[in-house]
């Protein structure tokens, strides 16, 4: 009756040849070895150079104090105007969100100022706050300010009514409601905010920096290019990058701990 | 003739052996000693889904799959229809081995929505047929044929999202039909929809059977659904599914309503219970368990 | 997340529009702010309505839109074919979608003095940033929308026979092309707000170079003009974008 058998592969067990890690890690390098034999071989100079070169221009950038003034102002740049965005942000996300009629009428001014292009007024910032980090840190503001908002009045969105009468009920005042009830279930959206913020805070930092190119960091990367000296400026840039990924992982990792509180 | 027997089955009852004779036609389909398995032997978490199930369907003969939930119907049907490859046995439609999707003998109506959304009820018809390989110029009028026959000819320009879940199960169903194969296979497809809409499509399909003497083998829960479309009810134990008992039902198709009320259907619901209720029981304690497995 | 306007909100929302004004009007009135930082709304529109109908802007925004397009363009194939090839295998989905969502991470606009570097400060730059930019969002979809059409439906159409390629044609792309929409609807917004972006920085034409030689000859009420025009450019191309991307996907969902 049972004539010959046939057996397969059981449906789970066809394992990669290396977890997924490792093999980005291996893609990452290929890529880099590419960049470097490709650079060796055919790149003129003074516009591309490969990843060792740059590697190598690390230590005499990083050695010279005026370039590290530079990154640590813009550091400094970001801190501030990271900590002003979240503040500002929060007071009027929560001062929108948490009156209906505020929200449907205000909100929508606040998101279309949020999808006007700030690359454009960019000058006009400079213009009023000076080539200093005033204007800098203004633009950082106004990038970051408009993510923090919008997840806040998101985050206290979802707030059962029944909770807010219940605490009244008991005779909580505005403060304790605030304390005890709107706080706690706005931390998740709050940190995501964070994180978003984060990232354009970053951005306006940044464009504010590459625009005026007579102080910081702008300076040298307009001196680089047109000195046409890429491995400076690979290092200058690569150390930037490093910054800001940084910074954006601490506001993940963040993030993800404190959203672990909306799951559980 | 044919042996219906299951390999592992616990007892040898003769009485068993009698019910087992087909009456209706030669064997179309051949079950040998299918089994499925996930995970190596010696694994603590292998699952045998289904073990060792060997049946016979007749030709033009409507068979029904029942059992407890996780007992491999599903698995037994979708290895039928040569989507799922079995650890070990084989089957064989019309002689010819089962390696993979045979569409030109087996269409396939799914219990969840297949339809495809970007495209009209009869464009989703025609599109069974490109698949299948049907001349283009075929298509038209076999896919208006088919929605005919599942009534749904003035609704050949909508789109599913328009559609109840009803209308779409007799969509899905007049793809499978504008296929023109021998054997439908049907995963539970009356499922989703409410009770009324089940008695309905039963009887047409029913109704189906008798003109077009399709073999068909469908899945179902329903105890009552399986008695009344089935000409034989193959029983599944709790897994690792074992066919337990194939129960015949003589009734000439297309089945009336009277059928449906009358006693031979009430005794034979019955029996079914009773050969499920205790797999159902087994299923229920064994969860946790695996749980933990 | 759709409320229903009612008359009062409307009424709530003209009213900060005219406040807005008003405090504009009011406040650049002689002696109160500084008309270089802050013009007086009455040239500003004057200088506003000289743009939207003497020509003298066209060549300028030419550029911009040239490079707009351009970039687009480029992302919009490498994203997509570069979607697709990774999509094709579940363990390249795992091991280069974090990968590039980690890349689009860092500030892209950091790359742009490389680019300048490179290109010169002529369009080449604007266009390799703004295709550098629109990239991400569009393989990163294009992966999504491929690696996540609804299983069931692969499954019915290999039950009826499909092949490899009716399979791709017929049923992926249809399933992933909501999606992938989206994704280059994304990308083709950044990337203008990317190409503003450079040509301020450092350029030789464009809208937004506009804006930085006004500013640079402080002549503020012409820059605010300027300023009006490039984002009102901005929320045009951003509505042609979002209302093809909402018709490709009605006959998709």
């Amino acid at each position: 009756m049972t004539a010959a058998t046939i057996t397969s592969i059981p449906q789970s067990r066809r394992g990669p040849i290396m977890s997924p890690g490792w093999a980005r890690l291996l893609a990452i390098f290929f890529l880099l070895a590419l960049w470097e034999i490709g650079a060796r071989l055919y790149a003129d100079p003074l516009f591309l150079c490969p990843p060792s070169q740059a590697v190598g221009a690390l230590q005499h950038i990083l050695a010279d104090p005026k370039i590290r003034n530079a990154i640590e102002v813009t550091i400094f740049e970001v801190a501030t105007a990271f900590a002003m965005a979240v503040s500002m942000g929060l007071a009027i996300g929560l001062a929108v969100g948490l009156h209906g009629f505020t929200k449907q009428s205000i909100l929508p001014v606040i998101l279309m100022l949020y999808a006007t292009p700030q690359a454009t007024i960019l000058p006009l910032f400079v213009l009023i706050f000076g080539i200093g980090p005033a204007a800098k840190i203004a633009f950082g503001v106004s990038h970051g300010v408009f993510p923090v908002i919008v997840t806040t009045v998101a985050g206290v969105q979802n707030l059962r009514p029944q909770l807010l009468r219940a605490a009244h009920s008991m005779g909580a005042n505005r403060w304790q409601v605030f304390t005890s009830i709107i706080f706690p279930h706005m931390i998740p959206s709050f940190f995501t905010g964070m994180r978003l913020g984060m990232t354009a805070v970053l951005l306006g930092v940044l464009l504010a920096e590459l625009y005026v190119s007579t102080a910081g960091i702008g300076f040298y990367t307009r001196l680089f290019a047109e000195s046409f000296s890429p491995p400076d400026l690979f290092a200058l840039i690569s150390v930037l990058a490093a910054i800001a990924v940084t910074l954006n992982e601490l506001c993940r990792i963040a993030e993800r701990h404190f959203r672990r509180w909306n799951e559980g | 003739m044919t042996l219906l027997d299951s390999k592992q089955g616990n007892s040898h009852d003769p009485r068993r052996k009698m019910e087992q004779n087909v009456n209706r036609g030669d064997a179309i389909i051949k079950v040998e000693g299918v089994s499925q398995a996930f995970g190596a032997e010696g694994d603590p978490r292998r699952v045998v889904a289904l073990e060792s199930a060997t049946l016979d369907i007749a030709r033009g003969e409507l068979l029904s799959l029942i059992g407890p939930s996780g007992c491999g119907k599903s698995t037994l049907l979708n290895i039928i229809g040569g989507l799922t490859t079995p650890s070990t046995g084989r089957v064989t439609i019309d002689g010819q081995l089962v390696k993979g999707p045979s569409p030109q003998k087996v269409a396939y109506v799914f219990q969840e929505n297949t339809l495809f959304p970007w495209r009209t009820v009869i464009d989703n018809v025609k599109l069974g047929m490109a698949f299948q390989g049907v001349a283009k110029g075929e298509r038209e009028a076999r896919a208006r044929h088919s929605l005919e026959t599942v009534g749904l000819a003035d609704f050949a320009n909508h789109y599913p999202a328009q559609l109840s879940g009803g209308m779409k199960q007799r969509v899905q169903l007049a793809r499978a039909l504008g296929l023109q194969t021998e054997v439908l296979l049907m995963d539970e497809p009356f499922a989703a929809l409410d009770e009324q809409t089940r008695m309905v499509l039963g009887e047409d399909l029913s109704v189906l059977l008798a003109r077009t003497g399709k073999t068909i083998i469908f899945v179902t829960h329903s105890l009552v659904e399986a008695v009344f479309l089935a000409d034989r009810v193959a029983v599944l134990t709790a897994r690792p599914g074992k066919i337990k008992k194939i129960i015949h039902v003589e009734e000439p198709h297309p089945r009336k309503s009277e059928f449906m009320t009358s006693d031979k259907l009430g005794d034979l619901r019955n029996e079914l219970y009773e050969l499920l209720h205790d797999e159902i029981r087994k299923t229920m304690t064994h969860q946790p368990a695996e749980a933990n497995a | 997340m759709r409320p229903q306007l009612g008359i009062s909100q409307r009424l709530i929302q003209l009213g900060v529009l005219i406040l807005i004004l008003g405090a504009w009007y009011i406040g650049t009135l002689p002696g109160h702010i500084n008309p270089l930082l802050l013009p007086p709304p009455g040239p500003v529109f004057k200088d506003f309505w000289q743009l939207l109908t003497n020509s003298s802007i066209w060549p300028d925004l030419w550029v911009t839109v040239h490079e707009w397009i351009v970039a687009v363009l480029i992302a919009a194939v490498a994203g997509c074919c570069l979607g697709y090839v990774i999509s094709r295998s579940a363990y390249a989905v795992r091991v280069f979608d974090p990968l590039l969502a980690g890349i689009y991470s860092i500030p892209a606009i950091l790359l742009y003095p490389l680019y300048l570097l490179f290109f010169g400060l002529g369009s080449g730059s604007k266009i390799a940033i703004g295709t550098t930019i629109a990239f991400f969002p569009v393989v990163l979809n294009t992966i999504a929308g491929l690696a996540n059409v609804d299983k069931a439906y692969i499954r019915a159409a290999q039950s009826m026979g499909a092949n490899d390629f009716q399979l791709f044609w017929s049923v992926m792309l249809p399933a992933a092309f909501p999606v992938v929409l989206t994704g280059l609807r994304l990308g083709c917004i950044i990337a203008f707000l990317a190409i503003l972006g450079g040509e301020t920085i450092s350029s030789l034409a464009g809208l937004g170079h506009r804006i930085v030689s006004l500013a640079e000859n402080m002549e503020s009420a012409q820059m605010f003009a300027n300023i009006v025009f490039a984002v009102l450019m901005a929320f045009i191309i951003n509505g042609l974008v979002s209302f093809a991307e909402a018709r490709g996907r009605r006959g998709f969902q």
